[in-house]
């Protein structure tokens, strides 16, 4: 985690901060190095440029919601600083060395020229391997264009030649006693280039060690440096890892050929794969490939064996015969295509042929998905407890271990959890993970639905996934304090802080501290809530106060927790709430439909009567009558008056009666209807339906009244109050408006004759009717 | 009286020759080249077919008849050279080969030219329909001299399977699906054990296959469930899905390609320019997807508009011009041999021809005179 002076930030005082992952497999070079100078107690020194080094400051004119601090990964940032095999794709030589040879990706090409090269025996020694690559290299920069110039890769080299160079001299080494490990295309860097490298910005930088994934190092999470395969590379790595009599025969080699694997930047993540030794225990009993094959070969094997294995668990009908088919088909493609052994290439194109019957889109989409699945895999890796972890990252997955939720953290794919809460342990993962949710710690993907009702009144359901995110936010937390419950309280116990007069949000805090079980908070939080409801004036807080109370009710019956003192918080809530209607007669536009949300709650909580002692309904009958009456806006007229209909203190032709008064007022004052109309719809439906008859009329009434003008400024509301309805109910009123004007509806319909004279005969009339009611309209 | 001399069998003029016969230059030309030893049975190494099947960026140098020559090598299918590699690789597996695609994207195409290529012969071929019966994948028998003799090996007629079996080579069944599950079955025992039995023959009662025998069958993808294949049969199969041509620079050269050759062949001295291939292929393409390149959208007619129904447009054009116009193949000559090319049996089609016309074509008549000339003609042709 960089936190960055001076570079882009929402605000002066603030400073920027960009998490950047520096991802390792197994198998990554920089990896391989780091174990390998281990083992020979060599120092290791990073030489390249730090990521943040090439970020570059905002502009002044950068508007506010532009400045987000980026997440990036250390290889994504095309614009600064792009991988070398994205120069090298684009270099001239490259280009015509792919068309020659008939590649038709970077990978192909890769995997042909240096990965099969290696295990195939194509170069002898490693030192062959390294001046093949060399002489690659060097064909690919000299037509690479300006490109290094342009995208970053200058600035890099200046820093790693300069890092070479005071490494050096700080040891006093003479240049054959250090070793480089670097992208091939950096070997041929401007080593007279006096310019200096670009500084870092100032600022603190933390650094970490988080698991990481396959999935995260692939292509197909979106990574600009991904490999597109980590678990079959990986199964290629490992089958060259078990040859132990190449490796006795080259010892005096300076590296065994594994250490020049693939993508000598591609930075990856170290991760297990607790499936791949099922996978070889079943090869080896097969026997695998013959002793004298390549590497490559067993992979092969393995790595169909995989695919057809997880097509199999997800359906597909893979039999042995296919997987025979397949691996023959790959070779025969390899020696085709004129390579030692196949290429992941060859191996996609055979499973596709051999066990795909159709197109691949449709009819192959399982293998598809197989052969994606396989090829990436799905482990995540885990930190050494030996390395040292900040204790908040450690309490985190005690707690999963305890709780039985480490599988979460086992496989890169989303975990369904069910949680009973009338279970201890369902309760107690249901806080744990309500205080990651508090923490923003990415664990959680969804949580249970916020409103409480009675579906997960005992029962949450949750979804969870990893991302190395995780880890990174768990760091942060850090600061909050040592374990899961401590930063969970100290974060509510700032927030509480924040927004101590807040109605809403410290009731919202308090029912967050009751599913996060802190009893500690719980008894501050109620006072902070009685407090913040009494001084609170606002309509809209004192309702979502009185929302998450009740939901709290429902909570405390299940955590046998003091009903009385929630009901008596909530009674508070809901008197001031009352009150606080009066205000809204006069309410702006761009705030009404909000309100009306919270009224309808409100008078939901009215009529329910859940608390062990009820509400009192005529404070707000009351309330909503005397805001009728002093309301001055149409939309909250209409509201108060649908709101009076629902609640059956006003009669539903009353409403009608209200309406059609608009009909005979002055057209200053019929214009407005349209409003009203859509007030009383906003919040009333049934009340609508049980005088809809007379609301019709009513309408009908205005309608016809209204001269063009006032008609055409009135409609959208009209139409408006009419979108707010469901299509059944929308219908209901179409069946009365047809019954009005005489046309019978469905029902009538149905009766059409069968035969089709006497159908002709029944519609003309039909017809004769609608144009005679037509023809007394005005316009 | 002068007696008229009968041209020699062999010296006919052909409407079409078999594709060894026609390429036979550039199959002698590779076969002399080959570098590396072909499977048994195999006139080339696989590596040759697929150079006879893609082209070859240099002619081949050969001697022929004691002379040096260059002979080109064409590119006989347009697309994806990976999904050629692995019908060849296919074909000199255990498995058979099975072509699956829309109508007109070149399975048959391709078909021949791998057994022609392979096997030298690509006329060993069944045509499957609803009326094909098991006998014309076994064998048959020649019922008179059945009645006169018995049954004997000189009275057995080998189907197209039983010769290529008893020569190594490859049989070509064409729109398998067409045939009835029944008989499509009898190919199950002849994929697996690579023989017949023939048990009226108790002495001969077996024909093996030699190495090299193999199945190439084609099958339309939208009459695929009509007869789908038995799920034993599909084992035996590779399937290999043959795209309809996506981008437009290959589809201009198929039509090129193909068009001068029918025009060649039906002695047509016409010749279809940049611009007015262009336009045809856009035309398809876009009609295709229902979408145009700058992103303007309009609803797909129900025809399959491949590449093979262009270059039928294109050769329509063509000969309509010779006969009828002056000779010279013009934009609006595709447009009139258009309308009956994506309007058959739909008449919905119509009103998608005049939604593309009216929306796309006309816009695009403002600024380009190839398309004012297509969109005049094919407005006034519907």
């Amino acid at each position: 985690m960089l936190g960055l002076a001076g570079v882009a930030s929402p605000a002066p005082d603030i400073p920027a901060r960009f998490p950047v992952w520096y991802p390792l497999l197994p198998y990554s070079p920089e990896y391989v190095a780091i174990r390998e100078a281990a083992a020979i107690g060599a120092e290791v020194v990073f030489i390249d440029l730090p990521h943040h080094a090439l970020i570059e400051p905002a502009t002044p004119a950068a508007p506010a919601d532009e400045l987000e601090a980026p997440e990036d990964e250390a290889g994504q940032a095309e614009a600064t600083a792009a991988s070398w095999e994205a120069i090298a794709v684009e270099s001239s030589f490259y280009q015509a060395m792919a068309k020659a040879a008939g590649y038709r990706s970077w990978d192909e090409a890769w995997d042909s020229m240096f990965e099969l090269g290696l295990s195939s025996g194509r170069h002898a020694t490693h030192e062959e391997f390294r001046r093949d690559l060399a002489h690659f290299c060097a064909a690919v920069r000299a037509t690479s264009g300006d490109r290094p110039q342009r995208d970053g890769t200058i600035p890099r080299e200046r820093h790693m030649l300069q890092a070479i160079r005071r490494g050096l001299a700080a040891r006093r080494l003479a240049p054959a006693e250090a070793m480089v490990v670097c992208g091939g295309f950096h070997l041929f860097l401007d080593r007279d280039d006096a310019e200096p490298p670009p500084e870092p910005p100032k600022g603190t930088s933390f650094a970490t060690v988080v698991p990481y994934s396959y999935f995260r190092v692939s292509e197909l999470a979106g990574y600009g440096a991904g490999n597109r395969a980590p678990k079959y590379y990986q199964t290629v790595w490992e089958q060259l890892d078990r040859r132990p009599a190449a490796k006795k025969k080259k010892a005096d080699e300076p590296a065994s050929p594994k250490k020049k694997t693939r993508k000598p930047e591609a930075p990856a993540g170290e991760a297990t794969e607790g499936g791949g030794a099922q996978v070889v225990a079943t090869d080896k009993r097969r026997g695998g490939a013959a002793p004298d094959e390549p590497p490559h070969v067993d992979a092969m094997i393995e790595h169909v064996s995989h695919v057809l294995s997880r097509g199999r668990r997800a359906g597909e009908m893979f039999t042995a015969a296919d997987a025979i088919a397949t691996t023959q088909h790959a070779r025969m493609l390899a020696a085709l295509r004129g390579r030692p052994a196949p290429a992941l290439d060859d191996i996609r194109d055979a499973l596709i042929s051999c066990c795909c019957k159709g197109r691949p889109e449709e009819e192959g989409r399982g293998l598809l998905r197989a052969m994606a699945e396989a090829e990436v895999g799905t482990a995540i890796g885990r930190v050494t407890p030996a390395l040292g972890r900040l204790p908040i990252v450690h309490d985190f997955h005690e707690q999963l271990d305890a709780l039985d939720l480490g599988e979460v953290m086992g496989r890169d794919k989303r975990m369904h959890v069910t949680l009973d809460l009338r279970d201890d342990a369902g309760a107690r993962r249901s806080a744990f993970l309500h205080r990651l949710v508090k923490l923003a710690v990415p664990l959680v993907e969804s949580a249970p639905a916020a409103t409480g009702d009675g579906t997960t009144l005992f029962r949450e359901k949750w979804t969870l996934a990893w991302s190395p995110a995780v880890d990174a936010q768990l760091v942060e937390k850090n600061l909050y304090g040592d374990t899961i419950e401590a930063a969970a309280m100290a974060q509510l116990e700032e927030e509480i802080a924040a927004d101590a007069r807040h109605a809403g949000a410290t009731a919202g805090r308090l029912r967050a501290s009751v599913a996060m079980q802190l009893p500690r908070v719980v008894q501050r939080l109620e006072a902070a809530a009685r407090a913040a409801i009494d001084e609170d004036r606002r309509f809209n807080s004192q309702c979502e106060a009185l929302v998450h109370l009740l939901v709290l009710d429902r909570l405390a019956i299940q955590r046998d927790l003091g009903r009385p003192a929630i009901a008596d918080l909530a009674h508070r809530a809901y008197t001031r709430a009352c009150l606080a209607i009066g205000d809204l007669g006069a309410l702006p536009a761009d705030q009404q439909e909000e309100t009306i949300g919270h009224l309808k709650s409100l008078a939901e909580a009215a009529v329910a009567g859940d608390l062990v002692e009820p509400l009192d309904r005529a404070a707000f009958t009351d309330a909503v009558t005397s805001a009728a009456l002093a309301a001055t806006v149409p939309f909250m007229q209409g509201a108060f008056a649908g709101l009076l209909a629902e609640l059956k203190v006003i009669d539903p032709a009353d409403l009608a009666a209200r309406v059609g008064a608009f009909a005979t007022s002055h057209p200053a004052r019929m214009v407005v209807a349209g409003e009203f109309l859509d007030g009383a719809f906003a919040v009333s439906k049934t009340s609508l339906l049980l005088g809809a008859d007379a609301l019709v009329s009513a309408i009908d009434e205005l309608l016809r009244a209204a001269p063009w003008d006032e008609f055409m400024t009135l409609l959208p509301k009209v139409r408006n109050a009419f979108e707010r309805l469901h299509e059944r109910q929308r219908l209901a009123f179409a069946d009365r408006v047809a019954a009005r004007y005489g046309l019978a509806g469905g029902e009538a319909i149905a009766e059409v004759p069968v035969t089709s004279d006497g159908a002709a005969a029944y519609l003309a009339t039909l017809d004769a009717r609608v144009a005679a009611i037509m023809k007394d309209w005005s316009f | 009286m002068a007696k008229t001399k009968e041209p020699e069998p062999s010296k006919q003029e052909v409407l079409r020759e078999p594709a060894e016969v026609q390429y036979r230059a550039q199959l002698a030309a590779l076969a002399q080249r080959d570098a590396d030893t072909p499977p048994a049975s195999w006139k080339l190494s696989p590596r040759s077919v697929l150079a006879y099947v893609v082209g070859t960026a240099k002619p081949l140098s050969v001697k022929i008849d004691g002379k040096t020559v260059d002979v080109p090598i064409t590119r006989k299918f347009f697309g994806d050279d990976a999904l050629v590699e692995r019908a060849i690789v296919t074909l000199a597996s255990e498995r058979a080969l099975l072509l699956v695609g829309e109508p007109g994207t070149g399975k048959s195409w391709l078909s021949e030219h791998l057994a022609a290529a392979i096997s030298g012969c690509s006329t060993l071929t069944i045509q499957g329909t609803a009326g094909t019966t098991e006998d014309q994948i076994k064998y048959a028998w020649n019922i008179a001299r059945v009645i006169a003799e018995g049954p004997r090996p000189d009275n057995l007629i080998p189907s197209p399977t039983m010769l290529a079996m008893r020569t190594g080579g490859l049989v070509r069944f064409e729109e398998i699906t067409r045939c009835v599950p029944d008989v499509q079955d009898a190919l199950v025992s002849i994929l697996s054990d690579k023989n017949i039995a023939v048990p009226e023959l108790p002495d001969a009662n077996m024909v093996f296959a030699r190495p090299g025998f193999n199945i190439i069958a084609t099958a339309n993808s939208r009459d695929q469930g009509v007869n789908e294949l038995s799920a034993a049969l599909k084992r035996r199969f590779n399937y290999i899905h043959i795209p309809v041509v996506g981008d437009h620079k290959t589809e201009v050269a198929i039509v090129r390609d193909r068009s001068r050759e029918l025009l060649e062949r039906y002695k047509i001295p016409a010749r279809l320019e940049e611009p007015v291939l262009n336009v045809l292929a856009t035309v398809f393409r876009e009609m295709r997807s229902g979408m145009t390149t700058d992103g303007t959208s309009f609803p797909k007619p129900s025809t399959t508009l491949s590449t093979a129904e262009a270059i039928g447009v294109a050769l329509d054009a063509a000969i309509h011009a010779r006969y009828f116009g002056s000779g010279a193949v013009g934009v609006a000559d595709i447009a009139r041999n258009l309308v009956g090319s994506i309007v058959k049996e739909d008449l919905g089609d119509l009103q998608v021809l005049k939604e593309y016309l009216a929306v796309v074509a006309k816009k695009r008549s403002a600024k380009d005179a190839s398309w004012k000339e297509f969109h005049e003609a094919a407005v006034k042709a519907l």
